[in-house]
């Protein structure tokens, strides 16, 4: 046996060479020479350095901070609501709008961040509060109409009797600020006939009791949610962190980018494709006519085009920086450190880019610009699928991350 | 000595070394090893909910080309086909039924891979192969139920042209694995492996390691040169020993490094079982009583090189091996008829063996437009195909065109026939800026599938891919 098969030793001499080399500390951040405008350091010879930990403790303390400022508003909101329904009047029903406007205006932020406690369904550390504080696009004006008449929200389980697209701030817009007395039911409702039984004023005080109930769950999620990334309390922040082996929730840090990653396809799948494509007439099978207005997302309270404004700020955060100025650690920072400035600058550049497509509608809401100025619209679903683009090809393919739901099933 | 002479003497030679008898004992356990990972893997489809996620819930489904005729099965014949699956393999493994089994289980499992292109797997085809390929070795003489109970069929030796043909096939998987690795992204730029690896510093031990410029190369280095020579150091019996080490050592490490590449270690290091001596497992049995102290009777094998099995069927049966040698020798090198780069075309990468070669992503949107009237549709891909489905056929213009073809006849359906069908297709190779993959001028809905060249797929892009800077995991 004097000779052995040279490529049969290489992993291990490979491995070997690794183990010796790093010994010698090649490797490392490197020394923190100064840092770059977004915020990961620099090194002397111009490398941007920052730690995935760093990266990711920024991205949870970015959505606490989004989930505080969520909680105040709704608890403001339950505050407004709950006068509106003790003395229903122009004035306190003007305030309960404008803490709810506050509210939605937060959360749309936070609909961009939806991983750790406040993702959906099974994914990574999830607890469930998205449904329960926002359901859309699965909310209906009927159902809650069906609750209206059943006077369900009556319920002390009112959280657990009324599926989640009958509560939330999904069904506190339509009683805030549709002022109606029809039904969207149609003839095979069973609510129909109670619903034309009720007197106008009747619907009002139901309406009105319905929203307290709805806003009184609303901020309890609210609180939850902020315990939740909160660093006295569940401190999800520091599970972020510390991503990595011995991490209950994300065995790597890739898990945890991953999830966050995840958050930024709402771009796609919920802003792109359904809150724009939809009402523009790109989506055949969903608007058969040239335009589909009654798609939109806000159809009460007219804040559709505010909340793309909200969701483009919750992108810029996660993909430029959570600080003033969209400034601090963010995914530009990541392109950076492994070397890829040019899509870091694309991304920024592209992101920065939606905010002015949506500011130069002149409308107040998309269903005036729809139909008077469709261009405008389309400028911004544009200026959204210049994002996605990066987003799902250079992004994912630089960063070795994967597309949601695209983890399963073994590979080549 | 005449031309005809000699080749007479050839022939006679081959046929006498192709038909020698060797134990069967080494094809028997591979046999039952075999069938063991075919259950294994249908109990993980099941358990993992992959049967729903991959043949249940996809509305869509692409087929293979001049395969879009077999039928699709319904949810519940699928799961009953899962469970046939999963007891065909035992029946292989225990050598009950072997002949009959091990062709239901060739013609299922390949039925199943041919349902959806976008499921395709390299080590899915290769588990077809082996498995068209056992049903013409008897592994079943021995160490099996049939033998049990079918006395007249047992034997101890099998020809050996079993063991050559088990071996060419696992050497032509690492060859070509290896060959599809010489190139400048792989050996130059260390890339997919720079971007892959810069992904996992938060691994235990070696996660910190990773952080290193170097890793990405040696690991491209090692990769290439183990691939490409492995099957020839798994032949050299002096070799054979270090070089199996060498086998599990390099799987181990891929499956510890890339979890999701699942049962493909664990099938090439069952694989490469084929290049030992056919008699190994008898020795292993005897060694393993010896240290138990269990006294038994010596387990010799089988005289062997004695000629044998000269029925009238072995010549046909050499040409036959000969002919799905060469064709196993060569389809996978079809790619190069195509020119450019075939990671980026994809045309003649499936069946290649291109394992891991190649870090892809795209986005795809398909603009439908109705010549009559001017009207424009965006499509997401998303309609139609799970985000799996959706992230195999982004990169991969022939499944592009076919998504563009369902779209065109689900337009007709919904009352707008004629569509053009048009993609906004782009894609990133090995970590390359997003180039163009789809000529977005062209109307796939007006473009045929086929074998041929597809002109409307853009050339790859130029210059080599970046190398990136790993980050490490831990507070700087």
């Amino acid at each position: 046996m004097s000779s052995r098969p040279l490529s049969a030793l290489l992993p291990v001499l490979a491995f070997a060479c690794l183990l010796g080399c790093k010994g010698g500390g090649v490797g490392g951040a490197g020394g923190n020479a100064g840092t770059t405008g977004a915020g990961g350091n620099v090194t002397e010879d111009g490398a941007v350095t920052l730690s995935r930990a760093d990266l990711l403790a920024a991205f949870g303390t970015c959505a606490a901070a989004g989930a505080h400022d969520f909680r105040e508003a709704a608890v403001a909101l339950e505050t407004a609501v709950a006068a509106w329904g003790t003395a229903a009047d122009d004035a306190t029903r003007a305030a309960a709008r404008d803490a709810f406007r506050t509210a939605m205006d937060r959360w749309q932020v936070m609909e961009m961040m939806q991983f750790g406690p406040t993702a959906p369904g099974t994914a990574f550390g999830a607890q469930d509060f998205r449904d329960n504080i926002y359901s859309w696009p699965r909310v209906s004006r009927c159902l809650v109409e069906e609750e209206i008449v059943a006077r369900t929200y009556e319920s002390p389980q009112f959280s657990t009797v009324l599926l989640t697209n009958k509560r939330g701030l999904g069904a506190l817009e339509y009683l805030l600020f549709y002022e109606g007395s029809d039904t969207a039911c149609g003839s095979t409702s069973t609510a129909v006939a109670g619903w034309m039984a009720l007197s106008a004023s009747e619907k009002d005080a139901r309406k009105r009791a319905y929203a307290v109930a709805a806003a009184h769950d609303v901020a309890v999620r609210a609180v939850g949610l902020d315990a939740a990334w909160d660093p006295a309390a569940g401190n999800f922040v520091q599970t972020m962190r510390t991503a990595g082996t011995g991490n209950p929730v994300y065995p790597s840090t890739q898990d945890a980018l991953n999830a966050v990653s995840n958050a930024i396809f709402y771009i796609e799948t919920e802003v792109k494709d359904m809150k724009l494509a939809k009402p523009l007439g790109l989506d055949m099978m969903a608007c058969p006519n040239e335009i589909c207005p009654e798609l939109r997302e806000s159809l009460f309270a007219g804040r559709s085009k505010a909340n793309l404004v909200a969701n483009a700020d919750g992108l810029r955060r996660l993909v430029a920086g959570c600080g003033p100025d969209y400034s601090g650690l963010a995914f530009d920072d990541l392109l950076e450190a492994v070397g890829d400035g040019a899509q870091a600058e694309a991304l920024r550049t592209r992101a920065a880019a939606i905010r002015p497509t949506i500011d130069a509608i002149e409308e107040a809401d998309l269903d005036q610009a729809l139909i008077q100025d469709k261009p405008s619209v389309r400028a911004v679903y544009d200026a959204m699928k210049g994002v996605t683009d990066i987003i799902k090809v250079d992004f994912a393919t630089v960063l070795d991350l994967e597309l949601p739901e695209g983890v399963f099933g073994d590979v080549d | 000595m005449s031309t005809d002479a000699r080749r007479d003497a050839f022939r006679a030679r081959l046929r006498v070394a192709l038909t020698r008898p060797r134990d069967v004992a080494a094809l028997a356990v591979f046999r039952m090893a075999f069938g063991a990972i075919v259950t294994i893997s249908a109990v993980r489809f099941a358990a993992y909910g992959w049967i729903d996620q991959c043949f249940v819930t996809p509305r869509v489904h692409f087929s293979y080309w001049g395969f879009g005729w077999l039928p699709l099965p319904s949810p519940l014949v699928t799961y009953v086909l899962f469970a046939l699956l999963g007891v065909l393999g035992l029946l292989v493994a225990i050598g009950l039924f072997f002949r009959p089994a091990v062709a239901a289980l060739f013609l299922l499992f390949t039925y199943l891979q041919l349902i959806d292109v976008s499921n395709y797997l390299n080590h899915y085809y290769l588990v077809s192969l082996l498995a068209g390929l056992l049903f013409f070795i008897p592994a079943h003489r021995a160490w099996s139920l049939d033998a049990r109970f079918r006395p007249h069929i047992r034997s101890d030796v099998a020809p050996a042209w079993c063991t050559y043909l088990l071996r060419f096939q696992v050497a032509v998987v690492y060859v070509n694995a290896g060959l599809a690795k010489a190139t400048t992204d792989w050996l130059l730029n260390a890339q997919p492996l720079n971007i892959w690896l810069s992904a996992r510093t938060s691994l235990p031990v070696v996660g910190p390691y990773l952080d290193l410029p170097a890793v990405a190369y040696v690991a491209s280095w090692s990769g290439f040169l183990f691939d490409t020579s492995i099957a020839f150091f798994l032949l050299w019996r002096r070799t054979r020993p270090v070089a199996y080490l060498a086998v599990i050592g390099f799987h181990a490490a891929t499956h510890f490094l890339f979890p999701a590449i699942g049962m493909f270690p664990v099938i090439m290091i069952v694989a490469a079982l084929v290049f030992f001596d056919s008699s190994w497992p008898r020795r292993a049995v005897e060694r393993g009583r010896r240290i138990l102290g269990v006294a038994t009777a010596a387990v010799s094998p089988p005289p062997v090189g004695v000629s044998g099995f000269s029925s009238r069927w072995a010549g046909f049966g050499i040409g036959a091996a000969v002919l799905f040698m060469t064709f196993q020798a060569l389809w996978p090198l079809r790619a190069h008829l195509y020119g450019g780069n075939v990671l980026w075309h994809e045309q003649g990468m499936r069946f290649s063996w291109r394992v891991m070669a190649r870090e892809k992503n795209g986005s795809v949107t398909f603009v439908v437009r109705d010549p009559k009237n001017g009207r424009e549709w965006h499509v997401s891909p998303t309609k139609y195909l799970t985000r799996v489905q959706e992230r195999e056929m982004v990169g991969q213009p022939d499944l592009i065109l076919q998504l563009a073809h369902h779209i065109a006849r689900d337009f007709a359906a919904h009352g707008h026939p004629g569509v053009e069908v048009h993609a906004d297709a782009r894609a990133s190779l090995n970590g390359r800026p997003a180039a163009i993959l789809v000529d977005p001028r062209a109307d796939l809905a007006r473009e045929a599938d086929g074998l041929g060249g597809k002109r409307w797929i853009h050339p790859a892009p130029a210059g080599p891919p970046p190398l990136l800077r790993p980050v490490g995991s831990r507070t700087l």
